[in-house]
């Protein structure tokens, strides 16, 4: 069934070349949403509603202000509907933080001495060759 | 309504807070920069139950996250680490500490008796902490902490902190590959018997499979036995540094006995010391036989062969004592030798021996 809308309006002009791949992404979402939890870990099991949730955002951000190929009206459109999650755009146009994976890595409350996730750690930091999967979003790293 | 915290102290287990962990240099790790997480009453104490302060903190690099395991009570009551229940002095297990210094502790093990005792200890806490001080440092600090010296480790041993061993990895099915944080290695054999240990065990003293493999290890060490001989009250002493003159063996060796005499040979970096009394010898090896340290060494601590010293245990080739001229039984008896036949010959054989 086709999503909910939040407002009234109906989509502006554009809308049509963007739909099909946002359907595909919810489309994966819901099949993300309905995985069993089985051979996996217990934080695991949400790394993949994660991802797509960025990659959304990804498609959305990366269609307005890198390939400029769609109208400020129709960005906001998007934005309005939370098909692309305003807050985490609003990181991405920080110096350092174009890549972040998820809100969750940089929320210090959540860690126990008030640090950011490993994955905002750049790779050059982090001697020893280590390969980190970090524990809210499944990321390998974010940053550098 | 009686359900906060608090409430009903009167006869009931008090639940335990503390500023700061009791916790051996190992358990912390190599690295000096530690940060370290507290929280009142986190678990229960693996030994009285009682919930208490858990510390937890990263003991360095590709170490498994370490925390406090038993309460600071019962930690304080054998003078272990909170973590790893070893010592805090040798870093050795309960059992054998106490074995090797003849402590007798009856520290209740069934549930009732044992949650009075702990109560009991926690009432009046300066004084538990005075008997504790009383029993383990004064008495560790006489003679029968050699053992435990010569048990314990010198240097901090780290491989007791690494991750567990990955059980997933153990079957063929760890999907996390290098990223996994427990150790992709062979098990240890479940026929070792070091590889069933009981935290309450270990704690108590009884049946701990560590403290049985040191206890052989103790026995396997050299032992100097004293000689059939019974007129032998000769030492032998090797590695002798240069510098070390008959004074200082006579100031050490005197507290054993009357010395009958002292000879040092400082080219062959060895010396003889031969007491009055036979006991006295004795308890000397005993006390000194590799323990004793002069100048930075270890002396190497052995029993002098026959009367004189003729032949001696290690090379003999230059060191060979002349014959004892015919007259002489004993060099103790040169005293009275010295007198019957003038200074001349006395004075050759104190400058053969200490040349």
């Amino acid at each position: 069934m086709p999503k909910i809308r939040k407002t009234k309006k109906k989509a502006p002009e554009g809308w049509e070349l963007i739909e099909p791949t946002l359907e595909e992404l919810e489309q994966k979402m819901r099949e993300a949403e309905t995985e069993p939890h089985e051979g996996k870990r217990k934080v695991e099991a949400l790394w993949p509603i994660f991802k797509i949730h960025h990659q959304k955002s990804r498609y959305i951000f990366d269609l307005f202000y890198r390939r400029k190929a769609i109208s400020r009206e129709l960005y906001d459109y998007c934005l309005n509907e939370n098909i692309a999650d305003k807050n985490l755009i609003a990181k991405w146009k920080k110096q350092g933080y174009e890549n972040l994976c998820c809100l969750r890595c940089i929320q210090t409350r959540d860690t126990n001495f008030g640090t950011t996730c490993i994955c905002r750690v750049p790779k050059g930091k982090l001697e020893e060759g280590r390969i980190v999967e970090c524990i809210h979003c499944g990321c390998r790293g974010c940053s550098g | 309504m009686a359900t906060s915290k608090g409430t009903n102290n009167y006869n009931r287990q008090q639940w335990e807070s503390a500023e700061f962990p009791i916790v051996c240099q190992t358990c912390l790790g190599d690295n000096p920069y530690i940060r370290m997480t507290k929280e009142k009453y986190g678990k229960e104490c693996k030994i009285c139950l009682r919930p208490f302060t858990v510390f937890r903190w990263c003991p360095g690099a590709k170490m498994r996250f370490k925390k406090t395991e038993i309460c600071q009570t019962c930690s304080h009551l054998k003078n272990v680490c909170q973590t790893c229940l070893l010592d805090l002095e040798y870093g050795l297990p309960i059992q054998i500490r106490d074995m090797a210094l003849k402590i007798k502790d009856d520290i209740p093990r069934s549930d009732v008796n044992k949650e009075y005792y702990i109560q009991n200890m926690v009432s009046d806490l300066r004084k538990t902490l005075i008997e504790v001080f009383c029993k383990y440092f004064c008495i560790s600090k006489g003679e029968d902490s050699d053992l435990l010296m010569k048990l314990a480790r010198t240097t901090p041993y780290y491989k007791r902190n690494r991750p567990h061993i990955c059980s997933f990895w153990v079957k063929g099915k760890c999907r996390r590959g290098e990223e996994c944080p427990y150790r992709h290695e062979k098990p240890t054999d479940p026929d070792d018997p070091l590889s069933d240990q009981n935290i309450k065990d270990r704690y108590y003293g009884v049946n701990d499979p560590v403290a049985a493999k040191l206890m052989k290890r103790a026995s396997a060490m050299p032992k100097l036995e004293p000689p059939e001989d019974k007129s032998i009250t000769t030492l032998y002493i090797g590695n002798v540094p240069a510098f070390i003159t008959d004074d200082d063996l006579r100031d050490h060796f005197y507290q054993y006995g009357e010395i009958r005499s002292i000879a040092c040979i400082p080219r062959q970096q060895c010396a003889f010391v031969e007491f009055i009394k036979r006991a006295d010898a004795e308890v000397a090896a005993d006390k000194t036989f590799n323990t004793l340290i002069l100048g930075g060494r270890r002396l190497n601590i052995k029993w002098g062969h026959t009367q004189g010293r003729q032949s001696i245990s290690t090379p003999p080739t230059t060191l060979s004592a002349p014959p004892i001229p015919p007259g002489f039984s004993a060099p103790g008896r040169m005293e009275e030798k010295v007198t019957s036949l003038g200074l001349g010959e006395a004075e050759e054989l104190e400058s053969q021996f200490c040349a």
